[in-house]
């Protein structure tokens, strides 16, 4: 188990060489896809191993020349791996339109340092009326056409149904180990789920998936360290990886995560597709589905501040982590609404902020620490 | 000894205020006259003026009331209401006045903003999908949701004209005929369009003028004018405007009349937002170095190719054609972008790049990719201002001076190279 463990964080903390293996190992090419929206499974389907891309590890230099100090740490990050060339070993890298901010990144990449493969989408926000279907689906078909051609071979049917199988297998073994740590809090760390998740984004699918087959089991038996803890959720980090450190924070102060509403957590794998006769078209719907909200496409009937309730009360939760990524507009704008319903819920919410580059651990220390006296002392 | 320039005013800009006032009155009055009143992200609002409703017009109101001086105190008021300093400043300006007319906290008259019937959301960004979402759970307000793509590249075009014209044609229009309980008047959208091309054809030859070396007219004085071509498009006295104005260039032109007394020293592509809010202030800062700024891209968002307008066709599809086809939509986005700036520096003979950067808005994509490249093909400096269009707490203006004095010493230095002239 530890051992299993141990590959997943390694990956998750230094994604580089293990990446970069893989595709030695396989002789397979690797394809980045920004993080969130992208149907990863037509890229699986053609035999690419799709990643997900991720902030890096170090501090952002020579991509200050490129992207402003402003903007938020994942894009900065990931232009500056590029810069740097830490990323040549990706053969394709598949982009959309999302937030402002992300929207920065693919044309400074294009026009700086083009990868062999490159693909722009747009994937429309979540409003109501056929014509954001029907063009969702148009842009999927645009996607498998590119794919197939950077893979030098036809996605099929079956090929596609299969990915999709695939997909929901990982989806569905993620979601026990989620329900695993509602029944027993505690039994795996923050930085562990963390790592288990990023690392589902990292590797081939099916490798992941024996993995967590393997791991599932002995994490049952491991012994929950929740007694006497806080329960809380944790949201935020839109797209990109919270530090660990945080993570640890937080329970250090005396509290355990029983769910989460971050995207490299539950957020990841919500959702299944359903195979059939129109693959892309199921991946469609699991693309158009409302829940979770998502605050970079906006549905305004559907409201991220309620569902945030909805899972504080379904998991017991006495309050929830904001992890607010600085300059992260989409977050920014819903939190003074978030912190309302919070309020007027009578439900404890705490924002850290978090930056690419710093953690300011005291400081973050204390809050947390006077959060958790703040619920005690409620209780 | 130091020399001493100013700003050449044009006699013509004189009449948009009373222009613009009207409109915000007429709108902020509609409620009186039992008219219907629509809020508007992205250029949709031209459906709602076809319908005879009061449309506001986001980018327009939050420039209107920045360039009025109450922009500050309704940032304010949105602070106070726990709205996040790092978020857009036009957004966070509307949440401010949602907020204060909710609460019935006290604000500038003219600068009030009436609740709507519907608010149109033209989604260009997440923010503008956030302020619908608001407004419905704040007002209950029915929300037409349109996405309006900003294109990745010139070879989209193609694929997002359908797109946006069957979200006019499905979505918009039938909830602006249920709103207003009548079927969609096509021919008032042509009336508007007929107007709209004739303005922006006049404005077109106004725009030639900045070419000509010195110019007699500034960028400021262009922003001043833009009103025409955007909000207040299809009024009629728009068209004896921009011919004002353009007998007024003309006759500058002819007697050689710079815009920037006693001589045009620098000409400057001004990239980014116009600093609405701060205008006046960054016109002085610009002025005393004798510098003007002649092209940039915002300003040429407007409607660039009325030639393609067809008002007697279908007015949707005309209307979508102007956005994409017509390049309106795009320039600030990287590569479309950089095509226009590659155009312009040769033709407007641009010596030196003042790229503006609001911090709170980045829809203006890679500009330090964009004038890092142009600096080195067109061997002309380039500089990044960080600031903001509306939020005057998002900059300081003692490092704009400093930087701004660093850029003009490196055209000064660079003058006798000048290929321009
Ligand atoms: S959603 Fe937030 S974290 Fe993700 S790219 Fe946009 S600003 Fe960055
Ligand atoms: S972020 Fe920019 S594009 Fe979006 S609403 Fe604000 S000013 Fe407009």
């Amino acid at each position: 188990m530890e051992k299993v463990l141990s590959r997943f964080m390694e990956l998750s903390t230094d994604p580089y060489a293990s990446v970069a293996k893989w595709k030695e190992d396989t002789g397979k090419k690797i394809i980045g896809c920004f993080p969130m929206r992208i149907p990863e499974e037509i890229v699986h389907a053609s035999g690419m191993l799709p990643v997900v891309m991720w902030r890096g590890n170090e501090a952002v230099t020579l991509g200050h020349s490129y992207v402003h100090n402003f903007n938020c740490g994942l894009t900065r990050s990931f232009i500056d791996d590029v810069m740097k060339e830490k990323l040549d070993f990706m053969d394709g890298m598949i982009f959309y339109r999302s937030c402002l901010q992300a929207e920065e990144v693919p044309s400074t990449i294009e026009l700086n340092a083009p990868p062999r493969h490159f693909l722009y989408l747009y994937l429309p926000p979540l409003y109501p009326g056929a014509v954001f279907r029907d063009f969702l689906i148009q842009q999927l078909k645009r996607m498998k056409e590119n794919i197939e051609g950077w893979a030098g071979q036809e996605i099929t049917k079956d090929a596609l149904n299969n990915s999709i199988e695939v997909y929901n297998k990982n989806r569905s073994l993620l979601k026990r180990l989620y329900e695993l740590r509602k029944r027993k809090p505690g039994t795996i760390r923050a930085r562990e789920m963390l790592a288990i998740v990023h690392s589902s984004m990292l590797m081939d699918k099916e490798e992941h998936s024996k993995l967590l087959e393997s791991l599932l089991p002995e994490l049952e038996n491991r012994e929950a360290i929740a007694d006497g803890k806080v329960r809380v959720i944790l949201t935020g980090g839109l797209c990109q990886t919270p530090h660990t450190a945080i993570l640890d924070l937080i329970e250090e102060a005396g509290m355990v995560v029983v769910d989460d509403d971050i995207y490299i957590g539950s957020r990841y794998f919500a959702n299944e597709v359903t195979p059939g006769d129109d693959p892309l078209g199921s991946l469609a719907d699991r693309y158009m589905k409302k829940i979770p909200p998502d605050p970079t496409m906006g549905d305004w009937k559907t409201l991220w501040s309620d569902y945030m309730v909805d899972k504080v009360r379904e998991n017991n939760a006495k309050g929830m982590v904001s992890l607010l990524v600085k300059f992260c507009p989409p977050h920014l704008c819903y939190y003074p609404d978030i912190k309302r319903t919070f309020d007027r819920e009578g439900i404890p919410e705490v924002m850290i902020e978090v930056e690419h580059e710093v953690v300011s651990v005291e400081q973050t220390r204390t809050r947390l620490q006077a959060f958790v006296e703040v619920i005690k002392g409620g209780a | 000894m130091v020399q001493e320039f100013k700003l050449n005013r044009l006699e013509t800009t004189r009449l948009m205020g009373p222009m613009v006032d009207k409109h915000w009155k007429e709108l902020r009055t509609a409620k009186e006259r039992g008219e219907k009143v629509a809020w508007c992200s992205g250029v949709p609002f031209i459906f709602a003026y076809a319908m005879d409703m009061k449309c506001h017009f986001m980018a327009g109101y939050s420039a209107y009331c920045a360039g009025r001086k109450a922009g500050e105190h309704v940032l304010e008021i949105a602070d106070s209401t726990g709205e996040l300093p790092d978020t857009c400043s036009y957004h966070r300006m509307h949440m401010g006045m949602a907020e204060a007319v909710k609460r019935g906290i006290p604000v500038r008259e003219d600068v009030v903003l009436p609740i709507p019937d519907l608010m149109i959301a033209g989604r260009v960004c997440p923010e503008m999908s956030h302020y619908a979402e608001a407004l419905y759970r704040k007002f209950g307000i029915q929300v037409a949701g349109i996405e309006v793509t900003t294109p990745y590249q010139e070879s989209d075009y193609a694929v997002l004209e359908p797109y946006l014209e069957r979200q006019f044609k499905e979505i918009l229009i039938p909830t602006m005929e249920e709103i207003c309980g009548k079927p969609f008047d096509y021919d008032h959208m042509r009336e508007i369009l007929r107007v709209l091309k004739k303005t922006a054809t006049i404005r077109n030859d106004c725009l030639e003028y900045f070419k000509k070396v010195p110019s007699p007219w500034t960028l400021w004085d262009y922003g001043v004018s833009l009103a025409p071509v955007i909000y207040l498009m299809g009024k009629p006295e728009t068209i004896p405007y921009y011919e004002k104005l353009r007998a007024e260039l003309e006759e500058r032109s002819k007697n050689n009349i710079p815009a920037i007394l006693p001589e045009e020293k620098h000409r400057v592509f001004w990239d980014g937002w116009l600093p609405w809010g701060f205008l006046g202030h960054f016109s002085r800062k610009l002025t005393s170095y004798g510098a003007n700024p002649i092209s940039g891209r915002y300003p040429w968002e407007m409607f660039p190719r009325p030639d393609l307008i067809d008002p007697e066709g279908d007015p949707v599809h005309t209307f979508v054609k102007a956005l994409y086809t017509g390049t309106m939509l795009g320039n600030n986005m990287a590569k479309p972008g950089l095509s226009l700036i590659d155009k312009i520096i040769p033709e407007y003979q641009i010596d030196g790049l003042i790229f503006f950067t609001a911090k709170s808005c980045r829809i203006w994509k890679s500009q330090l990719t964009i004038l890092e490249k142009m600096e080195r093909k067109y061997g002309i400096p380039g500089l990044c201002l960080e600031a903001d269009m509306a939020d005057p707490k998002m900059f300081s203006d003692a490092q704009i001076d400093t930087r701004l004095n660093a850029f003009f010493e490196v055209l000064e230095a660079r003058k006798e190279k000048r290929r321009w002239v």
